[in-house]
């Protein structure tokens, strides 16, 4: 490339001033490549899927179709989590503003919802893709949000980036895919409501065990350590049936478009249009006596 | 090691936050501010049936007698169109002049907002309704 470069000013500047210039310019892409490449670790590259690979795929369990959760409530009320005594209080006055009717919302900004809440939290449907080397799980939940879990062997990076799930790696005992998720951002929720949960508060570490139980059916077996908010690991088993419907397909659920109204703006153009709210983020309509959108 | 505001900064920010911000986004709620031991029964036409995320939502011109069943009413439904169409709805179940009667559970405030429980197509005498999704299967632990 550097060659290459040199050639093109050459060619591209005739004259011996300019061939001085592309000799000083060709010594300094080597000496700038040589030193970067001398400071970089060596690309990891990810294999190219073999044909061994792909039939390997059809020897594990069937997870195709789409898979329905519990109730959330179910959940959270069969296997609550134990809150560290000052959490606790915290928690109780969550309850009481959620009793009364002023829910704190979780979720209402349309960031992700994260890890546990993925899978502990979503009311909407999830589907499960294997391939090569991954596990990849898809949710409708609020935009659409997804996971990927690295099967191919590879451990967690030394120092990872903070996101919303985390990074997570599995490996297949038998039937069950275990998974391991560490580097979840401290300020996801760990939830027991759509407006009771806690923070995490950082070193979250999350192990999954996802198998079947009937045909049909598909649990999530979570230890959640959290040690900053929770006395103990928390021990909580999600329920997904599957459905083969194709009405049940997953479809786009973007998150915020019910905080609009289809109208026109001022040119006449089909436009999503805001629309008032509770501070408890109920939709309202405008009153009767004002235009139609 | 993240780095992390200092408490002075985010106080401020979080003053000029309050200032200037335009209203949060509301997108994904909880359902408590809707009243689930009222139930209200309210007739009138669809105006409006948004066919959206995260909650469909009807606008509802009520037609009823007491002067609060008389407004616009906003009537949320409780999940998205995914799990709306798996319940059976399309987005063609209402339409814009459907005269329709309610069930739904209210604002604890008062004002014209519901969660739908139950709408009734006084022309088809057809029940539409948005619990659940499908039976989880029953031997879960």
């Amino acid at each position: 490339m550097g060659a290459a470069l040199a050639e093109r000013l050459r060619t591209s500047a005739p004259g011996a001033l300019s061939r001085v210039w592309a000799a000083w310019l060709f010594a300094a892409f080597c000496l700038v490549g040589a030193s970067g490449a001398a400071g970089q670790t060596p690309a990891v590259l990810n294999p190219a899927p073999t044909p061994t690979d792909w039939a390997a795929l059809g020897r594990l369990p069937d997870w195709s179709g789409v898979w329905i959760p519990e109730s959330w409530a179910v959940t959270t009320a069969r296997h609550p989590p134990t809150w560290k005594p000052d959490v606790a209080k915290q928690v109780d006055d969550l309850k009481a503003l959620e009793k009364a009717g002023h829910p704190k919302g979780l979720f209402v900004d349309c960031l992700p919802e994260g890890m546990p809440s993925f899978m502990i939290m979503t009311i909407a449907s999830t589907e499960f893709l294997f391939t090569p080397g991954r596990v990849t799980i898809l949710n409708e939940f609020d935009g659409n949000r997804q996971r990927r879990i690295y099967t191919d062997g590879r451990g967690h990076p030394d120092d990872p980036d903070l996101t919303f799930n985390g990074h997570s790696v599995g490996h297949w005992d038998g039937d069950a895919l275990v998974v391991d998720t560490v580097g979840i951002l401290p300020e996801t929720y760990l939830p027991i409501s759509q407006a009771v949960g806690i923070p995490n508060d950082g070193d979250t570490h999350i192990v999954e065990r996802l198998h079947l139980v009937g045909p049909d059916h598909l649990v999530d077996d979570m230890t959640i350590e959290a040690p900053h908010v929770l006395a103990a690991p928390w021990k909580v088993t999600r329920n997904f049936s599957r459905t083969r419907e194709r009405r049940s397909d997953i479809v786009e659920a973007s998150c915020r478009q019910g905080d609009f109204v289809e109208g026109k703006d001022a040119q006449g153009h089909a436009a999503f249009l805001p629309i008032e709210h509770t501070a408890e983020g109920a939709p309202l309509a405008p009153p009767q006596t004002e235009a139609k959108p | 090691m993240r780095s992390q505001l200092t408490a002075p900064l985010a106080a401020a920010l979080l003053f000029a936050a309050s200032a200037v911000a335009p209203p949060p986004a509301e997108a994904h709620h909880s359902f408590a501010m809707y009243d689930p031991d009222k139930l209200l029964t309210v007739t009138g036409t669809v105006q409006i049936f948004e066919w959206t995320n995260p909650h469909a939502v009807i606008w509802l011109v009520a037609s009823g007698q007491a002067e609060q069943l008389t407004d616009r009413w906003s009537v949320e439904l409780p999940t998205s169109p995914g799990n709306l169409t798996r319940m059976g709805w399309t987005k063609h179940s209402l339409k814009t002049g459907d005269r329709v009667t309610i069930a739904l559970n209210p604002l604890r405030d008062g004002r014209h907002g519901g969660s739908l429980k139950k709408v009734t197509l006084l022309d088809t005498g057809q029940v539409l309704t948005a619990s659940g999704t499908a039976p989880v299967a029953s031997n879960v632990k």
